[in-house]
């Protein structure tokens, strides 16, 4: 066993379960000696890695999948089998680089379809552009 | 700036009829641990990406099989596939992992994925 290692990591593992998507306190843009290494540490790892982290017990609910929850699967596997991402990048899009407060605040289907959208514009087969215009073309059909 | 041009077809190609991790078989070459074998996880960075957890950091654990070949995660996440290696099934004593484990349950094991190069020798 490497007890300073291990010593780390269940710091770590306490600290980061102090991160939670609330406003707590200003933080804008510190200085680099106003960041502590626990902090650096907390804040840059990958927001899906969440086993061991203290949390109060949610309640189980029994959820059917829905009609846009199928689409957005079906759509997100397209653009695997079309070579757009693999499915470790579509994991690393959907669950790490929306960052700890689109991780735990957005349904998981959620996180899903903002990813295949943003995919392709990062990869550049849309514009941001083209992408607004089009969301609020189809927001116009329900107003 | 000129636009990257992304290679569409080459996973497409590797992978149809095959499939994913089997198309990765025989690249890894031959695998540093065996089964039984005791080791530690590194405790590497884990910055922009890992699907190695940070609990198992520092914590030794037993091989109990040679799962597959393939990327790393941290590699495959950006579409990196030319570097592939054995991911190993490792058994962890519950107790190592967590201090506050009950006694009544020190037999209690955890068994999870991790790929070669987290692994050195305990």
């Amino acid at each position: 066993m490497s007890e300073a290692t291990r010593k780390r990591v269940l710091n770590h593992l306490d600290y980061v379960g102090l991160l939670q998507p609330a406003i707590h306190t200003e933080t804008h843009a510190p200085s680099p000696d106003e960041v502590t290494n626990d902090q650096y540490r907390a804040y840059t790892r990958p927001s899906h890695d969440i086993g061991g982290e203290r949390d109060v017990s949610i309640q189980w609910e029994e959820k059917e999948e829905e009609i846009w929850e199928h689409n957005t699967f079906v759509t997100c596997e397209v653009l695997a089998w079309r070579g757009v991402w693999n499915a470790e990048e579509r994991r690393r899009r959907q669950n790490v680089d929306v960052g700890q407060t689109q991780y735990l605040g957005l349904p998981y289907y959620g996180r899903w379809l903002l990813t295949a959208a943003l995919i392709l514009v990062d990869k550049q087969f849309v514009t941001l552009t083209e992408l607004h215009e089009k969301i609020d073309e189809v927001s116009k059909r329900y107003e | 700036m000129s636009k990257p041009h992304y290679d569409l077809e080459h996973h497409v190609k590797k992978a149809t009829g095959i499939g994913d991790p089997q198309c990765f078989k025989g690249e890894a070459g031959d695998p540093r641990f065996k089964v039984g074998d005791k080791v530690k996880i590194r405790d590497l960075p884990d910055v922009f990406y890992t699907r190695t957890q940070a609990y198992t950091r520092g914590c030794e654990a037993t091989v109990v099989r040679l799962v597959y070949e393939t990327p790393p995660a941290e590699d495959e996440a950006w579409d990196n596939t030319e570097n592939v290696e054995w991911m190993y099934s490792l058994l962890f004593k519950q107790k190592d992992l967590w201090p506050e484990y009950a006694d009544a349950f020190s037999q209690d094991t955890l068994e999870t994925e991790i790929p070669e190069h987290w692994l050195e020798p305990a």
